[in-house]
């Protein structure tokens, strides 16, 4: 019975890195898009978009600082597999809960950091080069993800402490990839 | 020595307003020390970003950095308008100008936390494109590189495309077309090789950007009393003429060399089209009027501070 | 305490981190935060983190990498590795060897849409191990043939790698890109010579297409020549930046995608979200390698370490070898992303010291790197192949791809001593 109740509470953090992530794609799709419309408009039209520049810039900072969230809980950042995958199981969860214990002090620092960047910029007035757009609202959602991934790493070092379960070996793909379709 | 004090800014060692303004600085503040004072300086961006600077200094990540307050939009409302076109023409004077005035009505509402060292800014730069442009109407259609967010909303307000790319990718900007024109100081022409990409110039003090080095309060409360009196006799509007000097020399220098050089021209606007030029800029007054008044200062007050420094030290266009 | 003891005390904690498996870019940015406090004080270190993470994940340059890594996922999932191995296969798939050659010619065709060589090799893993398996290939000719062929995603452009590396040492990344093009040629037919001549008596040749066929199996490939084409062409003639070509090729690949039904809604978010993910390990790296370059810099170690590397007396091209040796030892347990941020900006400057050309240095560079993917004891490539395709053990991997291994180090000595072969294409842009 309490393994079950610990799959649910799995499922629903599942769930909810789930909705952040696609939530943090769009905001890189909505950018390419932004860049291409700008491009066009450039050469195009002569016409450029004002503000793509530190528009796109900063709605992408967003998505990445939501994506920290992601890997925090995919385990999927670019490490060092080698030690950990030669020693025998308790070795491992000892290092990789070490490994995730430093991942979430990092974290920590740094939204302690950017909290403390936030708040001074609601004071400074730091705004966009044309449309005069105030820094501190996308500051403030990077800040969000920075918190969202302080959660998502916390209960993946959980589930490494208590489940025993290992980090995603390989990074920069996974399964989507290895499911890559022959198409038939 | 007794004390090492960390400077950083963020072009390369090399040009004009390292090599013969933060550097040559440096070394007197040594010196004036007798040797007590060491002042190690971090060239190129290596401790930070150029936008990051001021916070840096802020901070006490470095003991003084040089600052562009015109790479963060909106955040020194006062100190943009040295960055309105045509109401400074002379650089050097200019500084010790800009430097009184900002001591009184700026630097205590908008720089609290740092130390105003000097200012330093270039030359009067100006227009430099591929197609001659003499009047404001060029600007229509065009992308424009701006120097900083005052010539960006200058560039708008003509009907151009201010596009934003930072100083060492200009070269790269203008020779893929992705931008047209470029407002550079005289100097970068050489800096940073575009002799080739914009040929045509518009003769005239077209604009300015005056950097500003600043020093952490904890650093300078750190200093034995001696020690402190050097950095004060460091940091007054006539080092910041000084500083000043070396810079507006080396832009001189550059535009004589593109007067010599066949392959670039020089087009000096007519009276007409000078005024054309004021009358366009006017906007960017009341904006930052604008500005300043939604921060809370008596912009007023401040204008004619600025007018009346520049007068007293000959430098009101 | 001087700044070489605490800049060494600094990667000796750095590589006893990196070994315990915490993510490279956290440790680099806990020990960058660390030392720059033991320099200047643990309050403005900290502050460090108020400042440079922001401005690295807002950095406008760095854009285009989450959009080169959009462009070859959506590739990925549409299909297009799979219709390219079929392509290979029926114009090559008659000569001996002939899958071994489709897979080299599929690899290249993939790395010209895809920025990075373990996700190629992942790909055609996939696509080409189990029709080599049944055609009859041992498994360390065909393993051996993958993992050289998936080094090629780095090097014929787009790539991330040179990127980053345009980036870290301010050359123009598009500049870059066209500079890998005849390198990477070069690198197809060599490889290509290799599996004919080292494998060819072994290989099995497999099924003739006719030419029918074959011209109708480049229907499947239109989309990856167009997109190509579209990348590549429009950074030659400057007709974009890199950037906007970038965003441009992630677009028009979802945009095929849709027009042939490959793609829809929901698979499209799936791709952003991999992309996504993918892109934020990079950026986790190059986090924590800013924070460790500034806590190099004031060590002024750099600086030092480039005057002790340029007083050895090694020479110009002695010096050059310590360095690509240096990337190859390294190379036996970095990412090859985690070592070009973390050693170019150390390099860079004896580079430029030395005279060497820094677009010529980058291909050079990013070659030793691949080299490392697939060298004993540890090449991801390798890695990667054997978690896929488990039931190959690695010693046979690497026996597999010792000659391309050998061929490799040939093409870097050719480039070493005729750089124009890197630089006449860069050069006559505009
Ligand atoms: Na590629
Ligand atoms: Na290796």
């Amino acid at each position: 019975m309490s393994t079950e109740r610990r799959g649910d509470g799995n499922r629903i953090v599942g769930k909810i890195i789930q909705n952040i992530e696609r939530v943090a794609g769009i905001m890189l799709g909505l950018v390419t898009v932004l860049i291409v419309v700008s491009a066009i408009g450039r050469y195009g039209f002569a016409r450029p978009v004002p503000d793509v520049f530190d528009v796109s810039r900063l709605v992408l900072g967003i998505a990445i600082a939501w994506g920290l969230a992601s890997l925090g809980f995919h385990g999927t950042h670019i490490k060092v597999d080698l030690l950990a995958l030669s020693v025998p199981k308790p070795v491992q969860i000892a290092i990789n809960g070490f490994a995730w214990l430093v991942l979430l002090g990092f974290t920590a620092l740094l939204t302690w950091k950017i909290g403390e960047r936030v708040m001074d910029a609601m004071g400074g007035g730091d705004v966009t080069m044309e449309l005069r757009l105030a820094h501190w609202p996308f500051f403030a959602a990077i800040w969000l993800g920075m918190v969202a991934a302080l959660f998502t790493t916390a209960v993946r070092l959980v589930i490494i402490v208590r489940d025993g379960r290992d980090l995603g070996e390989f990074d920069a793909f996974d399964e989507t990839l290895l499911q890559d379709s022959d198409q038939k | 020595q007794d004390t090492t004090l960390r400077l950083s800014h963020w072009v390369p060692e090399g040009i004009a307003p390292a090599s013969k303004g933060i550097t040559p600085w440096a070394k007197d503040v040594e010196e004036a020390s007798e040797g007590r004072i060491a002042i190690q300086v971090f060239p190129a961006q290596q401790l930070g970003k150029a936008p990051d600077h001021y916070d840096m200094v802020k901070q006490g990540i470095v003991d003084f950095a040089w600052v562009n307050p015109g790479y963060t939009a909106g955040r020194f409302p006062i100190y943009a308008l040295t960055e309105v076109p045509f109401l400074v023409d002379d650089s050097v004077r200019g500084a010790k100008a800009i430097h009184e005035w900002y001591a009184e009505f700026g630097a205590p509402a908008e720089m609290p936390d740092v130390k105003v060292c000097f200012v330093h800014p270039h030359a009067p730069g100006t227009l430099h494109s591929k197609d001659k442009i003499t009047a404001p109407e060029g600007i229509k259609g065009k992308n424009i590189r701006p120097a900083h967010a005052t010539m960006a909303r200058f560039v708008s307000l003509l009907g151009g495309g201010p596009v934003q790319v930072p100083a060492p990718e200009v070269r790269e900007a203008l020779s893929r077309g992705t931008a047209e024109a470029v407002t550079f100081p005289w100097g970068a022409m050489y800096d940073f090789k575009l002799t080739d990409e914009v040929q045509q110039h518009l003769d005239m003090p077209f604009y300015m950007s005056a950097q500003i080095l600043l020093m952490n309060p904890d650093s300078y409360a750190g200093l034995s009393d001696a020690d402190k009196a050097v950095i004060d006799s460091h940091c007054t509007p006539e080092w910041s003429s000084n500083v000043a000097q070396g810079w507006f020399d080396d832009d001189m220098a550059a535009r004589e060399k593109l007067i010599a050089d066949s392959e670039q021209t020089l087009n000096v606007p007519t009276e007409e089209e000078v005024a054309a030029w004021r009358t366009a800029a006017e906007p960017l007054i009341a904006e930052w009027r604008d500005n300043v008044t939604a921060a809370g200062g008596d912009a007023d007050a401040i204008f004619d501070g600025f007018v009346k420094s520049l007068e007293a030290n000959d430098a009101r266009y | 305490m001087s700044g070489e003891w605490v800049a060494g005390g600094g990667f000796v904690v750095l590589f006893a981190l990196m070994i315990l498996r915490v993510p490279i870019g956290v440790a680099m940015g806990l020990v960058g935060i660390g030392g720059f406090g033991a320099v200047v004080g643990m309050k403005p270190a900290l502050n460090l983190l108020a400042q440079s993470p922001i401005s690295t994940i807002t950095d406008f340059n760095l854009t285009l990498i989450p959009f080169f890594v959009l462009m070859g996922v959506l590739a990925t999932n549409s299909g297009m590795s799979s219709e390219l191995f079929r392509t290979g296969r029926a114009w090559l798939g008659g000569f001996r060897g002939g899958l071994g050659l489709a897979t080299v010619g599929a690899c290249a065709g993939f790395a010209a849409i895809c920025g990075s060589s373990v996700a190629t090799a992942a790909t055609m893993t996939k696509i080409a191990y189990p029709e080599m398996k049944k055609a009859g290939y041992p498994d360390d000719a065909s393993t051996g043939i993958i993992a050289a062929g998936g080094t090629l995603g780095i090097l014929i452009p787009p790539s991330v790698v040179l990127a980053i590396y345009g980036f870290i040492t301010e050359q123009d990344i598009g500049t870059l890109f066209i500079a890998g093009i005849v390198p990477g040629i070069l690198a197809v037919f060599m490889y290509m010579a290799t599996v004919r001549i080292w494998y060819a008596r072994t290989l099995p040749a497999s099924d003739t297409f006719s030419f029918l066929d074959a011209f109708a199996s480049l229907r499947g490939v239109w989309a990856v020549g167009l997109l190509f084409i579209a990348v590549i062409v429009s950074i030659y003639f400057g007709i974009v930046t890199a950037t906007e070509a970038a965003a441009a090729g992630a677009f028009l690949t979802a945009l095929i995608g849709f027009v042939r039904r490959r793609l829809n809604l929901a698979k499209l978010l799936d791709c952003l979200v991999e992309a996504l993910r993918t892109s934020v390990a990079i950026y986790v790296v190059l986090i924590g390698a800013t924070l460790f370059g500034y806590f190099l810099a004031i060590t002024q170690v750099p600086q030092d370490l480039t005057q002790f590397l340029l007083d050895l007396g090694a020479g110009r091209y002695g010096t050059l070898l310590l360095i690509m040796l240096l990337f190859l030892v390294l190379g036996c347990f970095l990412d090859a992303m985690a070592m070009i941020i973390l050693m170019v900006p150390i390099v860079f400057p004896v580079i430029t010291e030395l005279g060497f050309d820094p677009i010529w240095f980058g291909i050079i560079i990013v070659m030793t790197v691949e080299l490392g993917l697939i060298t004993p004891p540890i090449g991801m490539n390798v890695f990667v192949i054997n978690s896929i395709a488990t039931r190959v053990s690695l010693p046979t991997i690497f026996k597999g791809v010792l000659p391309f291994v050998l061929v490799d180090v040939l093409r870097l000595l050719l480039l070493i001593a005729f750089p124009a072969i890197v630089l006449f294409l860069p050069g006559s842009m505009n």
